[in-house]
């Protein structure tokens, strides 16, 4: 088999939906800049890539109609690149690393842009037209349950509490404050022009958030339930992209291999208890690359909400040290379709800076799965 | 606001103003801006330099005015049309602006210190005008060039300018006739207001008689021993005066206002004016400025609240020793209704009315022309700027101006010139069919009217209605278009209204052109009468509810499929069953000031009368609506399961009860005369609509609101009994059972509509709703 390695790695900044700098933005628009910006910093020869894998978790409206192939077009990919939509919701970008991963290792191709994007401004969370089965409804309602009470019931079953939320929220929110004012975020991120000029920098933050300013919030979900605004991961417009290639080619060619991926895995859940997901995912990953959580000096675990996320430090067992070190989704934002993208670049980004052998990047996913990748400093 | 929700303009409309300046963002400058903005015209907002951002004053005023209530804007979006500035970096700009409003603080010196300045830049030719409630005109205007007294006005806008009718417009000696004309023309038509040409005395025509008239109340109320209640309740409802009375309005406008007012008026007014026997300082005044007691922005007035193991209670003063204590319910005994009654009542209450309007209506009657050339002017001032339902010649004439004459010497009071001269006539008089008032001369003249206003009460007087009963009436309204006007309380549904609609409708099929829905009283309508409904469910008339909500929906398909066109003509409540009647209509051609929506929730039940499919029709009809079956159903889902009302028409325009077509007139006094002008520009060559097909969202669409309305109940946002009614009104919008690849028939829709109605008010929380809401005005939100 093949040695894949992840070469590069972009986001256009992540904006907070419905106010944020990004509104006006299209996602096929935005992913395409993204793209563009790749290609250019890592230097790959666009007609070498094989495919364009698009993650996204709602396509449709402005992200239909195959927004895989219109991006690869809109970024003036040469028409011999192909293009491919994949949704798996959240994982829907980490999913399309792994297709590449796999293509790769059996020789269908040499380079690949995994890439994600979600406007949850332009086109909204559930869809335009959701029509859930009604019968599946009936029989088993959590299929369809809202994230946030996924959220409430991991916090209930795991007996994490709220102030234990908030303080995971915060220490969120200080990560994100301590990366952005070190410049330690400035290289991975792409200047967007929109109309009313250049967009350059994270919107969703609250750097000046308090402890008590998110003990002050009433819940967001259950009238009666721990998990606020402040403890989830906000509605966030963003595009993210990865370069995956065979580790020959990066050598050919001259690319930066940043890191190699080692194993991956995917595993479902309780629909109800969605936030466990990385548990399962993580340890079949860990087990296929031979490994131990030990093993592991970097995490880029998801933050969809404090609950879930605690949940699933405490039952794999993971270092705070090695934990989300720049910063997670409850400050930066979490673009459906482009978190996959960012945790994995991310992920890659920080086992060459912290000088850490293995990587670990996990989410959970609605409707109760989990993925999980591992990388390996080359 | 978009160029669709600019108010219709008659062929005779005024000339355009492209862009006006306001100068002083305070509370009354910056809603004067607001409002001119609604109406679609662009404002330029100065104040003065102040802070870093020079310009914070005039934008700190726009943010604020987005989060007061009532509202100053009628759409949020307008506050987009106000450009803030300061009156030294963005002094230029005002030469593009074809009016100036000056609503800075009340001081000739440095409102005069102004002017000079904006001589420097504004075009020759543009009118300035000031807000100014108690400086007269030649005060402010002394020394000034020629140039500019030519260009120089007063426009008395009245507090809260958006919902107060009433605007003064005072010209002096130099004034150019032609800006009088001009602006005149744009605050009738564009601005909506009622125009009064008032003369450059003291306080003009409203303030002038209604500081006289609290000055004279309170006194009196010290001197005679009544109670704040007593006073209220009496100088209240039978003088058709809003409840507010005289200290709930003083407590409003401010308790620190009155001295303020007192001096200026002391100072301005001439010597031997009645005011002055009244002007003195009240102790009890002072005492209450003192102590922190301005009103309703201070710590309290005459009247506040407090709070009591989270209980509110209301306390009034005593006027005697200045102590708060819990108010008492004061009720008049039920014999005295109107100002007649009191006027006569030999008690200490009639004493005291006596000796209060007696003062008031005989200082209005002695002021005519010495501030208005006429009683119209006056009544109109009273009746807009301080929300009487009658002026004091109106009054005068309900007491019997000779036995007012009468009531006053008994008082010593001196009867004023123009009582004694009217003698045992009345001020106004009916006179070939049209309403005459009397002038100053000793002669009779007509009412005057601005030029295309059409009364549904001047045409009530020229005769009978084409057809009519206690319910409402048909009338005509010449050129071949007719006017349905209901007239039961609040203008609600019932059965006898249904009826005459019934026969209205055939009746103009086979004698108008067109036919118009409108009403000249406060409301288009307050819905079905749920009263009936609950007295009908309490006996479980099931059947005879059955029919009427049959009944209803067959009337107003016969209206909607009528081979003439139909334009709703709505103002104020358009509620329930009210909101599906305009719903029926061709075209709506809405007052400014609608608040309109299917509110049918609110009490336990969904719209029965076809307002479902009508608002599916609308949504659907958007080009902006998302493809698909849901978005359409889902914002009428959450329109009709909130019970949302617009807070303007413009936000009816936003919520889809408007179409983009509709129009919205500002000037209450020109709805049925545009209303009319739009039927009749339909009627040539109209066709009815066809009948529409529905493409429903079926069960799997059900299931999506039913996961809606599920989340929101664990969010605590919905009740027990909420998820009911929404539950039915689900089954009907989504078409109960159809696929998403059937098609359902308006008939279908209708009787989806009636079952889901029929089930919910064989309910007992919506009966407990409904009596709830018949009990308190306020929903039951169980």
């Amino acid at each position: 088999m093949n040695s894949v390695v992840i070469a590069g790695y972009v986001r256009s900044p992540f904006q907070p939906a419905r106010r944020g700098e990004l509104v006006r933005t299209r996602p096929d628009d935005l992913a395409a800049l993204v793209v563009r910006a790749l290609v250019e910093r890592t230097g790959v020869p666009p007609a070498d890539i094989e495919d364009l894998i698009l993650g996204c978790a709602f396509p449709e409206g402005e992200q239909g109609i195959n927004i895989g192939r219109i991006v690869s077009i809109l970024a003036e990919l040469p028409l011999s690149v192909a293009g491919m939509t994949v949704n798996r919701f959240c994982g829907s970008s980490m999913q399309s690393v792994h297709i590449a991963a796999g293509a790769i290792s059996m020789g269908a191709g040499d380079a690949f842009i995994c890439a994600g994007v979600e406007s949850m401004t332009r086109v909204p969370m559930g869809g335009f037209n959701p029509m859930p089965n009604p019968a599946l409804y009936k029989k088993r309602p959590g299929v369809y349950m809202d994230m946030g009470i996924t959220a409430e019931n991991v916090a209930k079953k795991y007996e994490i509490s709220r102030e234990q939320q908030e303080q995971f929220a915060l220490r969120s929110q200080t990560r994100t404050r301590e990366a952005i004012s070190a410049g330690r975020l400035a290289d991975e991120i792409v200047a967007i022009q929109t109309p009313s000029g250049a967009v350059t920098r994270d919107g969703c933050p609250r750097p000046d958030t308090t402890a008590e300013a998110l003990a002050g919030l009433k819940p967001a979900f259950d009238v009666s339930g721990s998990v606020t605004a402040g403890t989830s991961s906000p509605l966030t417009d963003g595009a993210a992209a990865v370069l995956v290639c065979s580790e020959q080619y990066a050598d050919r060619n001259g690319l930066e291999k940043m890191a190699r991926i080692r194993s991956f895995a995917v595993s479902g859940c309780e629909p109800e208890i969605m936030g466990i997901g990385p548990v399962q995912a993580t340890r079949k990953a860990l087990s296929r690359a031979g490994l131990s959580i030990d093993d592991i000096g970097v995490v880029e675990l998801n933050e969809a909400f404090a609950s879930q996320s605690l949940a699933c430090i405490r039952e794999l067992g993971l270092r705070d040290e090695t934990i989300n070190i720049d910063g997670g989704a409850i400050a930066l934002g979490h673009p459906l379709g482009a978190t996959g993208a960012r945790i994995t670049g991310k992920a890659a980004q920080l086992l060459k800076r912290e000088n850490a052998r293995y990587a670990l990047a996990t989410q959970c996913i609605g409707g109760g799965q989990g993925i999980a990748t591992i990388l390996e400093r080359i | 606001m978009d160029q669709s929700a600019k108010p219709a303009t008659a062929p005779d409309s005024p000339p355009a103003l492209s862009r006006i300046c306001v100068i002083g963002a305070g509370v009354m400058g910056s809603a004067i801006a607001a409002h001119i903005a609604s109406a679609g015209v662009p404002v330029l907002l100065l104040d003065r330099p102040e802070g870093d951002d020079r310009s914070s004053l005039a934008k700190n005023a726009v943010a604020r005015m987005l989060k007061t209530e009532p509202a100053p804007f009628m759409d949020p979006a307008a506050a987009k049309l106000i450009q803030p500035g300061n009156t030294e970096d963005d002094l230029g700009a005002i030469a593009g602006c074809d009016w100036i409003i000056e609503a800075i603080i009340e001081r000739p010196d440095l409102k005069q210190a102004l002017y000079r300045k904006l001589d420097t830049v504004r075009r020759p030719g543009t009118p300035v005008s000031s807000n100014t409630s108690t400086i007269p005109l030649a005060a402010l205007t002394a020394g000034m060039p020629e140039s500019f007294k030519r260009d120089f006005l007063i426009t008395h806008f009245f507090n809260p300018p958006r919902y107060m009718r009433l605007l003064e417009i005072v010209g002096g000696p130099e004034t150019d006739s032609a800006h009088i004309a001009k602006l005149t023309g744009f605050c009738d038509r564009v601005l909506g207001k009622t125009v009064v040409k008032a003369k450059d005395t003291p306080g003009f025509i409203a303030n002038r008689i209604g500081t006289f008239w609290m000055l004279v109340a309170v006194r009196a109320a010290i001197e005679n021993g009544l109670t704040v209640e007593q006073v209220d309740a009496v100088i209240g409802r039978p003088f058709g005066i809003p409840k507010t009375g005289v200290f709930g309005l003083i407590d409003l406008v401010g308790v620190d206002l009155m001295p303020h007012i007192n001096a200026s008026m002391k100072a301005t007014l001439p010597p031997g004016d009645r005011y002055r026997a009244f002007a003195d300082d009240i102790p009890l005044i002072g005492k209450m400025i003192e102590t922190g007691h301005t009103g309703r922005k201070g710590k309290g007035g005459f009247y506040r609240l407090t709070r009591k193991d989270s209980e509110k209670i209301k306390e009034s003063i005593s006027l005697t020793t200045g102590e708060y204590a819990p108010s008492e319910r004061f009720r008049l005994p039920s014999h005295i209704r109107h100002a007649s009654d009191l006027m006569t009542a030999p008690d200490q209450h009639g004493i005291y009315a006596r000796r209060v309007m007696g003062e008031t209506l005989a200082y209005a009657a002695s002021l005519v022309p010495e501030i208005s050339d006429d009683i119209t002017g006056v009544d109109k001032a009273m009746e807009l700027g301080f929300n009487w339902k009658k002026g004091p010649f109106a009054l005068i004439d309900e007491i019997g101006p000779a036995r007012f004459a009468a009531l006053l010497q008994a008082e010593n009071i001196p009867v004023p010139p123009l009582v004694e001269k009217v003698g045992s006539g009345k001020f106004y008089e009916d006179r070939d069919n049209i309403r005459n008032a009397f002038s100053p001369d000793g002669t009779y003249k007509p009412v005057p009217r601005a030029d295309g206003i059409l009364l549904l009460e001047d045409i009530r007087r020229r005769g009978r209605p084409v057809l009519g009963d206690k319910s409402g009436a048909l009338w005509d309204l010449g050129d071949g278009v007719a006017c349905f006007e209901i007239t039961t309380k609040m203008n609600t549904f019932d059965d006898g209204v249904l009826a005459l609609l019934e026969k209205s409708v055939s009746h103009v099929k086979e004698n108008f052109k067109a036919l118009v829905l409108y009403s000249d009283a406060d409301n288009f309508s307050a819905g079905a009468n749920i009263g009936l409904a609950l007295f009908a469910a309490n006996m479980a008339a099931w059947e005879e509810i059955r029919k009427l909500t049959a009944k209803g929906q067959t009337v107003l398909k016969a209206l909607k499929y009528a081979p003439f066109p139909v334009v709703a003509a709505p103002a104020g409540l358009a509620l329930g069953g009210g909101c599906e009647f305009m719903l029926h209509a061709d075209a709506i051609q809405a007052h400014a000031e609608l608040y309109a929506g299917l509110v049918e929730c609110g009490v336990g039940l969904i719209p029965g009368w076809g307002g479902c499919g009508e608002m599916l029709l609308r949504l659907r009809a958007d080009p902006r609506t998302p493809h698909g079956p849901i978005p359409a159903t889902r914002e009428v889902f959450e329109m009709i399961a909130t019970a949302r009302v617009s807070k303007s028409a413009a936000e009816a325009r936003r919520m889809h009860l408007l179409r983009k077509d509709d129009g919205i007139t500002m000037n209450r006094d020109r709805v049925l005369a545009d209303a009319k002008a739009r039927a009749l520009s339909m009627a040539e060559g109209y066709v009815a609509p066809e009948q529409p097909e529905f493409r429903v969202a079926g069960e799997s669409g059900r299931t999506a609101f039913t996961m809606a309305v599920d989340g929101m109940a664990r969010q605590g946002l919905v009740t027990s009994h909420d998820r009911t009614v929404s539950g039915e009104l689900a089954i009907v919008l989504t078409g109960n059972g159809h696929d998403v690849t059937e098609i359902v028939t308006e008939q279908q829709m209708l009787d989806l509509e009636a079952a889901s109605f029929m089930r919910l008010i064989r309910t007992t929380p919506t009966l407990d709703r409904i009596g709830h809401m018949l009990e308190t005005g306020k929903p039951l939100r169980n």
